[in-house]
């Protein structure tokens, strides 16, 4: 320690002594020369004007100089996403990286003339850009339907495969919003892709308009990018389904609907258990091939459970997993909300429509309910506010049916039901996504 | 803004083909594992039948709940895990422990009487 300190004591020594020859030597130059004195002077100020040139430009590179209304704007709305999902509890795993994602996208930074710094999620070699490739390119989606395939349990759905309907039911939204975008002046893939919004599903939404709607030639048609559009729209009315769904519920049905009971399921053999992923694989995708990314990974993840031989495998996509793609979705699609991509007629015109389109399945899917009772019998009928969880929200939109059933009769819980036509939503819609891109891609 | 005619036509067309198919998919699906319910429960009560256990086979309903899983679970459970070994006596057995200087009273700090 003692050297150490001496050999330090002897460098700092040096370096002053150096510095202290160096500047007399200078002093006494200075009065020799006098026109040397001018240069030094001339020089000085050359610093001065770079300093000052360098201050303006590290300004000029700042947040502050660069701000728009646009981004605060878009700030404010990540700081409403994080108090939703800190205060309301709105599905926190989503809201938190999409609401940070939000704020990170809308830091500004500068970009004039088209420049890239590589530092924006739309600058070519950013990092963000690098991870926003995996929504681009609609890897995201399919892993995610991975994790959902590990953890859902399909038992409700085979022992009672009738409330399957309800789900196809709920997919009217996606295509009565298709035709809605139609009108409103969307050409047919980007209208697609937002009419996908009422599958209630993110990442089907997201893989749809990877394809359909991202900004480049879909079967000669020129669509703009709306993924971010579409995405958030698509997150934020699945997290507020608690809040849009009742009231629907509640208009569609009446007090003695509401309380009906329906028969417990029964318990499903392991064999139908692990049929009904292999089935269900074969089945949905020769019909609609496009879908396989998502159907193929969602039932190769329920074989992984249903297996009982691959606990690791199936504990992985249900945790970590679907943990990493969520955290990585999340924070980019929250991301690509960049102000001045972001904030457009098209952005607020695919909000409209998100809303009606989630509004339009929950009713068909309740109707449909309705509908069927009217060809079912005695313990047989069906509770309508099950048909509320057609539209894939899982398992939310199950909740929203389980604590609205309570609130009319305490003792009658329709979580199980729900889960059945909530379940076959997700196949719905990812088969619904499957045959609009055979259509349009 | 408003949608050309031969635009909407097509996407009418979508729309109609594209939602039978979904209905169709799902519809298959609830057929085939519709009917895969009776052929495994006509496997079952041809077992029974063999077994000779014919009053369960002919019953009309050989379902089992998930109320009637979940109660048994709980029979079997109450039966095999709570009250396996026990010898039905209930005693008090005196607390008795050697002497230790940690826990003398006489080393405590508050032994001096007032």
């Amino acid at each position: 320690m003692k050297r150490f300190k001496l050999v330090l004591g002897i460098i700092a020594f040096l370096t002053i002594l150096t510095t202290g020859l160096s500047y007399a030597g200078g002093f006494d130059k200075a009065n020799k020369d006098q026109q040397q004195t001018e240069v030094v002077n001339d020089d000085l100020e050359s610093v001065r004007e770079g300093a000052k040139q360098g201050v303006q430009k590290f300004f000029s590179y700042t947040g502050f100089a660069n701000a728009s209304w646009g981004n605060m704007i878009m700030m404010i709305v990540g700081l409403v996403f994080i108090y939703l999902a800190i205060k309301y509890d709105y599905e926190p795993l989503l809201l938190i990286p999409i609401g940070t994602g939000i704020i990170i996208g809308n830091v500004p930074f500068f970009q004039d003339g088209g420049m890239n710094l590589q530092i924006g999620i739309y600058q070519e070699g950013s990092v963000l850009n690098y991870l926003y490739y995996g929504v681009v390119k609609g890897i995201y989606p399919p892993l995610i339907f991975l994790g959902i395939g590990a953890m859902t349990d399909f038992s409700s759905l085979i022992s009672n495969p009738r409330l399957m309907l309800l789900g196809a039911a709920a997919q009217v939204g996606i295509f009565i919003t298709f035709l809605g975008s139609l009108f409103l002046g969307f050409n047919l893939p980007e209208a697609a892709s937002i009419g996908i919004i009422g599958g209630a599903d993110g990442p089907t939404a997201i893989f749809l308009s990877s394809k359909l709607a991202n900004g480049g030639l879909v079967n000669g048609v020129q669509t703009a990018n709306l993924i971010g559009p579409i995405a958030i729209a698509a997150y934020s009315y699945m997290a507020l389904v608690p809040v849009i769904q009742p009231p629907i519920m509640r208009l569609l049905t009446s007090k003695k609907e509401r309380t009906i009971r329906m028969t417990p399921p029964r318990s499903v053999s392991k064999l139908e258990k692990i049929m009904f992923p292999i089935v269900g694989l074969l089945l949905t995708t020769f019909i609609a091939p496009s879908a396989l990314p998502l159907l193929g990974m969602l039932f190769f993840g329920n074989i992984l459970k249903e297996s009982g031989v691959t606990r690791r495998l199936a504990d992985t996509a249900r945790t970590s997993l679907i943990d990493i793609v969520v955290i990585l979705l999340g924070l980019t699609v929250g991301a690509s909300t960049q102000a001045d991509v972001f904030l457009t007629s098209e952005s607020m015109m695919i909000f409209g429509l998100g809303a009606i389109s989630f509004m339009i399945a929950t009713a068909g899917g309740i109707l449909f309910a309705k509908f069927m009772n009217l060809f079912l019998k005695g313990d047989k009928k069906i509770n309508p506010l099950v048909g509320a969880a057609g539209v894939s929200a899982v398992p939310d939109s199950a909740r929203v049916v389980q604590q609205e059933g309570l609130k009319y009769d305490p003792t009658n819980h329709l979580l199980m039901h729900a889960m059945a036509p909530n379940v076959s939503g997700v196949i719905g819609s990812a088969v619904a996504a499957g045959i609009l891109i055979s259509f349009l891609f | 803004m408003i949608a050309t005619p031969e635009n909407f036509s097509e996407g009418l067309v979508i729309t109609l083909v594209g939602y039978s198919i979904v209905f169709s998919a799902l519809v298959t699906l609830f057929f085939v594992f519709n009917s895969l319910s009776k052929v495994l429960n006509t496997k079952i009560r041809n077992r029974l039948r063999k077994e000779g256990k014919h009053e369960i086979a002919d019953l009309p309903n050989i379902d089992v709940t998930g109320e009637e899983t979940a109660a048994v679970a709980m029979a079997l459970y109450l039966m095999t895990d709570v009250h396996d070994e026990e010898s039905g006596v209930i005693t008090i057995k005196r607390d008795s422990k050697t002497y230790s200087p940690w826990s003398s009273k006489i080393y405590g700090l508050r032994r001096f009487s007032r």
